[in-house]
């Protein structure tokens, strides 16, 4: 049952970077931001959110502590607190709470690696054109 | 009775003159400690021995690397499992040479440096129960 689910949620994963692209494609002139999910433990309708404000925090800030900050805002608002937002191109993190969930996340720019664990369903590590973006909550 | 107000004004001018010496002589030596390690807080939160704690830390760490290449999951790993053993859960510990964060932690819990060309913030969180639901 749990390995049903977990081939079930990793088959959600892959569906979303197309179905991103193929909504971007006719409503923008510039060529869409490639998304790639890395890493989620968390309901797709949360994840696609993410990806949205991220998309629109990049267009509106240059520097990343400002797209981190307005990330991590809108999700404390929406979804309550705390969340923690890293953005970057070359960063890697350990975080864990008792007991010991590790998720082991891979960052293809600068080839390092993070862990990082969260309360379950509320992780998502995702790409964003040569961005990183890092989303959990915590506390 | 003016004679003794008098001394008691005295005894306070010095114990606060003592109290300020200690402050410069720390921060001195705080000073010196850092130039000689090469580190450089960028911002901070975080009781003095908990921030020297963390500098030397990564002191040793980075030194012990044979190899040149910075090994910032290793790092962010030492770090973060030091804190939480020393100072209780939850720790989480970003190490990296280009990324910007925005984050909630603990009161006194929270500090960003730079040791060398690396960038490491380190911070709190407040830990709930988990619900077995």
């Amino acid at each position: 049952m749990s390995e049903e689910a977990k081939k079930n949620f990793v088959g959600a994963l892959t569906a979303r970077p197309t179905s991103d692209d193929q909504k971007q494609a006719p409503a923008l002139n510039v060529p869409p931001k490639k998304v790639i999910i890395k890493s989620a433990d968390m309901i797709p309708d949360m994840q696609k959110e993410a990806v949205d404000i991220a998309v629109a925090a990049f267009e509106r800030y240059n520097v990343e502590k400002d797209v981190a900050e307005q990330i991590k805002k809108e999700f404390d608002k929406r979804h309550g607190p705390t969340w923690h937002c890293i953005v970057g191109r070359n960063f890697a993190q350990y975080s864990q709470l008792a007991p010991a969930q590790y998720y082991k996340v891979g960052c293809d720019v600068d080839i390092q690696g993070s862990y990082v664990t969260h309360e379950t369903n509320h992780f998502v590590y995702f790409y964003l054109d040569q961005k990183a973006v890092l989303l959990f909550k915590s506390g | 009775m003016e004679g003794a107000q008098e001394e008691l004004e005295r005894r306070s001018k010095f114990l606060k003159s003592l109290i300020q010496k200690k402050k410069t002589i720390e921060q001195q030596e705080q000073h010196d400690h850092l130039q000689h390690n090469n580190v450089r807080v960028r911002a901070c939160d975080m009781p003095l021995p908990l921030q020297n704690r963390a500098f030397r830390c990564a002191r040793d760490l980075l030194d012990s690397m044979p190899s040149k290449k910075l090994d910032s999951k290793r790092l962010a790993l030492t770090l973060k499992k030091e804190f939480d053993t020393s100072y209780g859960p939850a720790w989480h510990c970003i190490v990296g040479t280009s990324f910007g964060s925005y984050v909630t932690h603990s009161f006194g819990g929270f500090v960003y440096f730079s040791i060398d060309k690396v960038y490491v913030l380190l911070f709190k969180t407040a830990v709930e129960p988990l619900d077995h639901s």
